[in-house]
Order: C-alpha cells, then sequence, then structure tokens
C-alpha cells in the first residue's frame, strides 16, 4: 500500500516491442483469419496491465476476479479501438480506457436493487446536502430542513431517504472513502476495558469486537462507548453520515447473530 | 436532472405533512425475523415524516431493530410481536410487546448485555416491562432541540 502506485506498473518495460503488431492489426482486413490471433497476442500481452489495474480497485469491496474480468474486458475495447496512426503509444491509450471500464462497473453495478436512475441522483444530491447541513447545523438535519435546502418537495426527499436505506451503496461510499479509522479504534479501545466489565456477556462480546475490521470496529465503540453521535463519527472517520449508520446496521446485525449462535 | 420539477404544489404538501401532534400506529405480526427489515422501514418512515433529525431517524431505527431482535428471541414459535408507533410533538415513543399471557412460565430479558447497551445509548429513555402477561420493551426517543422546530 505504501510503495508507489506506479511501482510494478510495467509502462516502458517492453510493451513498445509490441507496437509493430498493432500496426499489423490496422492494417488487416475485418475478416482476415490473422486478425483473430493478433487480436489475442495484443489482449494477452497486456494483460498485467489490466490485472494492475484490477488490483488498485480491489479494497472497494468487490471480488478481485470480477474487477480483473471487468478490466478485461476494458482491454480488449482499448486494443479494438486503438489507432496507433494517431502517435499515441498504446498504454496511454488503454490506462484510461481499462480505468473507465472499472469506474463504469462501480457506478452501473453497485447498486444491490435496481434504484432508479433519477433516485440515484437524488441520493448523491442528499448525501452531499446532509454534509453541508451538518457542519452549519452542528447536528444532522431533517427531512425537511434537506427539502428546503435544495428546494426540492418533501415528498421527494422522504423518497429519496428511504431509497437510501433500501439499497447498500458500497460503490459510491467506497469511491469517496479510503480506510480510515484504526488509528482511532486503537485510541477509543483504551477506555473500553472498564466499559466492558458491566456487561454480562462480554467475554463472548470481546473477541466478536476485536475480529470486526477496524473501521467498523472504531464505528461500534465510538458509538455505544464512546457516545459520539452518527455525525460527529462521520465527520471523525471521513465517511458520510448515512455510510455510517449503514455500517452500524450491518455491524450490530452481525453480532447480534453471533453473540446468540455463541 | 430530472428531479427538479420542483415547487408544484409543494408549498402546500408540505404544510399537509407537518408533523402531526400526535399520531398512533399499531401492528401485529408473526414473532419472526422475517418481519424485521419491514419494521425497520416503517419506523424510519415515521421518523422522517415526523421530522426528526437524521441522527434521531438512524438511531430510533437501531433501536427498535435491536429490541424486536431480543423479543423475537425471547419468543416461541406461534408467538406474535405487537409495535405501537407514538408520534407526539416531541417524542416518538415505541412500545413492543410479546403478547405471552397464556403461558405459565415468566420471562424475562437480561439488560446487563451488550444489546441493552444498545438500546439504552440509541434512545432517551427505555424501560423493560416483564409484568404479569406479557414481555415489552418501551423505548422514547426525544426531538432534538431545534430540530424540525
Amino acid at each position: 500500500m505504501a510503495e508507489p502506485r506506479h511501482a510494478d506498473e510495467p509502462s516502458g518495460h517492453g510493451y513498445e516491442r509490441l507496437a509493430p503488431l498493432f500496426a499489423e492489426l490496422a492494417a488487416c482486413g475485418d475478416d482476415e483469419p490473422r486478425r483473430q490471433d493478433l487480436r489475442h497476442r495484443l489482449v494477452e500481452a497486456h494483460l498485467p496491465i489490466a490485472q494492475h489495474i484490477a488490483r488498485r480497485f480491489v479494497r472497494r469491496g468487490e471480488p478481485l476476479a470480477d474487477l480483473e474480468q471487468v478490466a478485461t474486458v476494458g482491454l480488449i475495447n482499448a486494443v479494438d479501438r486503438y489507432e496507433p496512426d494517431r502517435g499515441v503509444d498504446f498504454l496511454s491509450f488503454a490506462v484510461p480506457t481499462i480505468t473507465g471500464e472499472v469506474r463504469r462497473y462501480f457506478r452501473d453495478h453497485g447498486w444491490a436493487m435496481r434504484v432508479p436512475r433519477r433516485l440515484k441522483e437524488l441520493h448523491v444530491t442528499l448525501g452531499a446536502a446532509v454534509s453541508e447541513l451538518s457542519q452549519v447545523l452542528g447536528r444532522a438535519p431533517t427531512a425537511r430542513e434537506l427539502a428546503a435546502h435544495l428546494d426540492l418537495p418533501f415528498e421527494d426527499v422522504v423518497e429519496g431517504l428511504g431509497a437510501s436505506n433500501a439499497y447498500r451503496s458500497r460503490s459510491l461510499d467506497s469511491m469517496i472513502d479510503e480506510e480510515t479509522g484504526s488509528q482511532l479504534a486503537a485510541g477509543a479501545l483504551g477506555q473500553l476495558d472498564g466499559e466492558l466489565e458491566q456487561l454480562e456477556n462480554r467475554e463472548a462480546l470481546s473477541p466478536l469486537l476485536a475480529e470486526l475490521p477496524e473501521r467498523e470496529r472504531a464505528i461500534i465503540i465510538l458509538r455505544f462507548f464512546g457516545n459520539l453521535t452518527q455525525t460527529q463519527i462521520a465527520e471523525r472517520i471521513g465517511i458520510s453520515q448515512m455510510h455510517v449508520s449503514r455500517l452500524l446496521s450491518q455491524t450490530l446485525a452481525v453480532l447480534r447473530e453471533k453473540l446468540n449462535a455463541g | 436532472m430530472e428531479h427538479v420539477h420542483k415547487k408544484q404544489g409543494s408549498d402546500g404538501l408540505r404544510t399537509a405533512l407537518r408533523p402531526p401532534t400526535r399520531h398512533q400506529l399499531e401492528l401485529r405480526v408473526d414473532a419472526d425475523p422475517f418481519w424485521m427489515s419491514a419494521l425497520r422501514a416503517l419506523i424510519t418512515d415515521v421518523a422522517i415524516r415526523a421530522d426528526f433529525d437524521l441522527d434521531s431517524v438512524a438511531d430510533l431505527t437501531l433501536a427498535v431493530d435491536e429490541a424486536c431482535a431480543a423479543l423475537i428471541g425471547a419468543a416461541a414459535p406461534q408467538d406474535t410481536l405487537v409495535c405501537r408507533f407514538a408520534v407526539a410533538a416531541d417524542r416518538i415513543t415505541v412500545t413492543v410487546t410479546l403478547p405471552i399471557g397464556w403461558r405459565t412460565e415468566r420471562r424475562s430479558l437480561p439488560t446487563d448485555t451488550f444489546g441493552w447497551r444498545v438500546i439504552r445509548t440509541l434512545t432517551d429513555d427505555v424501560e423493560l416491562m416483564d409484568g404479569r402477561g406479557s414481555l415489552g420493551i418501551r423505548l422514547v426517543k426525544l426531538r432534538t432541540a431545534a430540530a424540525g422546530g
């Protein structure tokens, strides 16, 4: 993670030698049998680039295999659309094409439920307005305050907020934040021991808390042992209040299930 | 963006949808986890419409979720869960009960657990009702000062 992002990016590592193949491909007629062969060779030779780009997105919660597949589709598109006589080298053309394909995948597939585009846009608008108003008010806004601020009908806001609860927008959320919260969790853990003492099921709870992802653990501790509001937690961790809300709800469900099972 | 068809009649709507001074809803469902997402959606909608701030809305939803889960966990297969949502100007009160009157054994819920702490943290007042004939949880969420005034 700490290593420079481009450390293993293979630019200038022998990909230039493939340039003549692109010229050959461009010169190929559409139905020449050699065309498919050239295309396959070029895609295969550049696969490490697609895999590299896919890996850069892996922390956003999609399986690596899916991401690699999407990135490969992007690579095939890049090979098909590349025009060598424009004087741009293939990598300069392919990297944004592949990255664009992966981003589009997140945008289109991140919504667990089919939500109309209008609601998706409304969700983004609402998310921004919630942050803005929280800053101004020093607390989370109400639906009516959001409606007034955005000059939207109250019903639209209610609908939009309902939609935000209906799906898990892991894509959008994770686009915005990268991992944070580990330091917070470490700090908050200190005060936890005394608090846990009071709980009858602490022996069962402690290991469950310990095995949570750091950010989720931080959120649980800050909310239930640090008594911060969701908006305050959102501010500290650098994610949206709506995202904190979803993470809390998911994490509580997980804890409940495991505590009951134990 | 399509949704900017604002203003048409929205002022009238805003007035019509002012938070009610007092409204009640009672709902009976099988004491089965199947109904939890419906109950969650319902209390979220009620709290949003009552114009509670979004932190309070989210807290109340989590609290109701936790309370229902606790009671469903204590329920027998044929039990019914009775949920009452009461909206007043300054508060929403949710009462979830499991009528168990026809059974002889008395039931209760432990209150020194993480789950109970969750409910307590998320609400302004919480009470375990483990009297004769039913087991229930009553929780109160107050409107944040200045929110939706």
